[in-house]
């Protein structure tokens, strides 16, 4: 029963995930005045990419990224529950709590980075070197807020937390919400804190060296990576969900928003995006922490 | 279990060992060390001085932890201090070791001052009678016995501010040693704060925000260290960061405990990998070093096992510990110092990808690394066992909760939860180890399967230089070795460079000068001229008499 769960579980995140990143191309292309591709290009092109018959590789630990970062994703989005209130589609969370969470989130990027590493390419260790230094300004105000948020809910479950919500965090505490909210759109990988892939720039990032299938489970594990991060921040800040339709709504707001606010902004050298993230969400989730928490 | 030496008394004076749960738990991380570093030394010529230097640091350790009253310890801690001088001369340049010694004596002095002011106060060197002696000491005091208690240990962890002569001592001892100053002897101030301040005094917010400190500053000094044995020195230093910080809270004994295990395993590994490389290599530079994982396979797999632990991720040890701390540290609502001890795990993550990197991963930075091979099996053994030790805790988080209950019980503070071996219950929160480790490994060999069944057949790269390379085709000459310096660009951060520029050092050179300074004026009075002297002996000598007449 658990096993038909967390197989249904993959799949919705990976439809849907798939589904979000062709809205995503569609939407950045209007920005940009222009038609963007087909909704399901990218999951075609995945497809596709699984089935090219060469793709070179640089021995085992080559292999082992990707992989890694594969199972990372996974296995993150089987502790995020979907739902508050109910064990279905919860996955795994009753065995987790928010701390495994968070470090099975930067799992596979790691993983990953060590798949780069063993490529040789130096514009995939330039990536990773750019991900890395940013990482850990991303991060900090994320765990602030993320650190109030247990403490008010007296709990580190994380649907105990989407439950404990009467009004939703983000309305209650929206200062925590906008520190964490900067941090978050570093997290999926727009601008402007976007400077680790680089899109549209020479070709830089940790994807440099992968071609073929292994770029193709690198496109698969981001679809499913996108969609546990947007669960984990709903059940976070956005009161949780209690159906599909109401998890799709909010999910699908808060990406528009991410997606939006990516198309408007340029993007930050790493210096200054960790310059910036240290000052100025840190400053915004650290004064929100001391406000939730002053009694 | 108590042995009462009364019967060697002298006067009033009562000295005892002990064996408690506490005592053995350090014990065993003793053992552990020794156990796994005696594997190494067949491999190379030490002088025989150095075993029994070795044999004599060891008993001294021995008594440290089983020692019942302040003066077995203070004997213990003044022997290990001073072995370790004369251990650390085999290798270390002249002014490491005098920044050492000068450190370990000023160290020695306050402890030694401290506890006279303990024994002054009820006769007493018993760690029985050591809290009341504390209440019944004034305010001042108090305070006074405090600041000289910390600084001793202090110097002793190298918490930043005073870890002056641990990243040179560490980088430039022996191999061997460098591990065990690491993994154990670090671990003896550990164990001085707990008898001596943590068992003495109620819970200090001061300690725990030095802690964190400690952690966030040594973590960004690592990152821009181009030695290995540096970067993990300063790794040291920040992970007993974690450990001072949550030894200033109450209820963090059992994380404290629990990250002291996980170190000292952790420490001992990267250590003996390191050790292995560079006895293979003879090169300590990530500059130097590069692309030896298909060289030497199996050492970079213990080492990745390492960096997962030390990183402190899940599914392996690390996070057990990382996960007591962070609970003791929610549930005491100390948020911020939280944020920042995840900031600074957060940030540990640049130097650990860069140890990993910079030694096996990318391309080697010399020919001669190409023809480098396997450490042999003495090398490798004692990492499997350590390896096995920290996948089996971070499988079983619970399995030595029990043990630790029982140090806890002795305390008399409040116990962890227990279910069963692969539940980890702190007062927070529970994960299950078992299920994480099971879910994890289950997608892993799932992935795998899927993926190589998959139609298409990756080639393998002919070369290393067949790589893209924006359609250009690098060879030997171009510099490939990228990223051993990453990191280095965070300087250019206005915040950091603050952290990252500024340095102790100048402090205590500026320190050393005015020493220096003051001692000339004594040499301009005692200049050495035998007729001088002579007349000062004199004079001495005419106040001795004048003021015994008086």
């Amino acid at each position: 029963m658990i096993l038909l769960e967390l197989l249904l579980m993959l799949l919705v995140a990976y439809g849907v995930g798939f589904l979000y990143y062709g809205l995503y191309r569609n939407i950045t292309a209007r920005f940009q005045r222009r038609f963007g591709p087909p909704l399901w290009q990218s999951f075609f092109d995945s497809i596709k990419f699984f089935l090219k018959e060469e793709s070179t590789s640089h021995g085992w630990m080559f292999y082992l990224g990707p992989i890694i970062m594969m199972s990372g994703a996974i296995t993150t989005l089987f502790f995020i529950p979907f739902f508050k209130e109910t064990t279905n589609f919860s996955g795994l969370s009753s065995y987790g709590n928010l701390f495994v969470v968070l470090y099975l989130l930067v799992l596979g990027p790691l993983g990953n980075a060590l798949g780069v590493g063993t490529g040789g390419n130096p514009f995939g260790a330039m990536g990773v070197t750019r991900g890395l230094s940013r990482l850990f300004a991303l991060e900090l105000p994320f765990y602030i807020a993320v650190i109030a948020i247990m403490s008010l809910s007296g709990s580190a479950d994380i649907s105990e937390i989407a439950a404990h919500q009467s009004t939703m965090y983000a309305l209650a505490y929206p200062l925590l919400f906008i520190g964490a909210l900067f941090s978050f759109i570093g997290m999926m990988g727009q601008s402007p804190f976007d400077v680790v892939g680089a899109p549209v720039e020479v070709y830089s990032g940790p994807a440099s060296e992968f071609s073929g299938k292994f770029l193709a489970l690198l496109m698969s594990q981001s679809a499913i990576y996108t969609f546990a991060k947007l669960v984990l921040m709903v059940n976070l800040f956005l009161g949780g969900a209690q159906g599909f339709l109401e998890l799709l709504l909010k999910t699908f707001v808060l990406f528009l928003f991410v997606i939006s606010f990516g198309s408007l902004y340029g993007r930050f050298k790493t210096p200054q995006s960790i310059d910036f993230l240290l000052k100025v969400p840190t400053t915004i989730a650290v004064i929100g922490l001391i406000l939730a928490t002053w009694s | 279990m108590m042995i009462n030496l009364s019967n060697y008394a002298l006067g009033h004076i009562v000295l005892a060992l002990e064996m408690s749960h506490l005592a053995n738990f350090f014990a065993v991380l003793i053992l552990l060390s020794m156990g796994t570093l005696l594997f190494l030394v067949k491999n190379y010529a030490l002088p025989k001085s150095f075993y029994a230097l070795s044999a004599l640091l060891s008993t001294s350790l021995f008594l440290i932890v089983y020692a019942a009253d302040y003066l077995l310890f203070f004997i213990g801690w003044e022997v290990m201090s001073i072995t370790t001088y004369f251990l650390l001369s085999f290798s270390v340049s002249q002014k490491t070791l005098h920044k050492y010694i000068i450190f370990a004596m000023s160290s020695a002095l306050a402890l030694f001052i401290a506890i006279l002011m303990i024994y002054s106060t009820q006769q007493s060197f018993l760690y029985s009678d050591a809290r009341e002696s504390f209440e019944l000491m004034g305010e001042f005091q108090g305070v006074f016995f405090l600041v000289l208690i910390l600084f001793a240990i202090f110097v002793k962890l190298g918490v930043i501010g005073f870890h002056y002569w641990l990243v040179d001592a560490y980088e430039e001892a022996h191999d061997i040693f460098t591990a065990f100053l690491s993994a154990v002897l670090s671990k003896m101030g550990v164990y001085a704060l707990i008898i001596l301040v943590v068992k003495v005094t109620q819970p200090m917010l001061a300690l725990a925000i030095i802690g964190v400190m400690t952690s966030i500053i040594a973590t960004f000094k690592a990152i821009q260290e181009d030695s290995v044995k540096r970067v993990l020195a300063y790794s040291s230093i920040a992970q007993l960061g974690y450990i001072v910080t949550v030894l200033g809270v109450a209820d963090g004994m059992s994380g404290a405990l629990y990250h002291s295990l996980i170190h000292t395993a952790v420490k001992l590994l990267l250590f003996i990998n390191i050790a292995g490389v560079i006895y293979m290599t003879g090169r300590d530079k990530f500059s130097q070093l590069g692309g030896l994982i298909y060289k030497m396979p199996q050492s970079f797999v213990l080492l990745l096992i390492g960096i997962i632990v030390l990183a402190g991720m899940p599914p392996l040890g690390g996070f057990s510990s990382k996960f007591l701390i962070y609970s003791a540290l929610l549930d005491t609502k100390y948020l911020l110092l939280l944020s920042g001890v995840m900031f600074s795990s957060a940030s540990a993550f640049l130097y650990i990808y860069k140890l990993i990197y910079g030694v096996y991963l990318g391309h080697p930075s010399h020919k001669k690394l190409e023809s480098a091979k396997e450490v042999s099996l003495s090398f490798l053994l004692p990492q499997y066992l350590l390896a096995f030790i920290l996948i089996t805790l971070g499988t079983f988080p619970a399995l030595i909760v029990p043990y630790i209950n029982e140090i806890l019980l002795e305390s008399s503070l409040t116990t962890l939860s227990f279910t069963h071996a692969g539940e980890l219950i702190s007062a927070f929160a529970q994960f299950n180890g078992l299920i994480v480790m099971s879910a994890f490994g289950t997608i892993f060999v799932l992935v795998v399967i899927f993926f190589v069944s998959t139609r298409s057949k990756a080639k393998e790269a002919k070369n290393r230089f067949d790589i893209a390379y924006c359609g250009e085709e690098p060879d030997e000459s171009t510099h490939l070795h990228y990223g051993y310096s990453m990191g280095k660009e965070l300087a250019r951060v206005g915040i950091l460079r603050a952290i990252i520029k500024n340095s102790s050092s100048h402090f205590y050179e500026y320190l050393g000068k005015q020493t220096l300074s003051f001692a000339e004026l004594f040499r301009k009075i005692y200049s050495g001229k035998l007729s001088v002297n002579f007349n000062i002996a004199i004079l001495f000598l005419l106040l001795l008499l004048w003021g015994s007449l008086r």
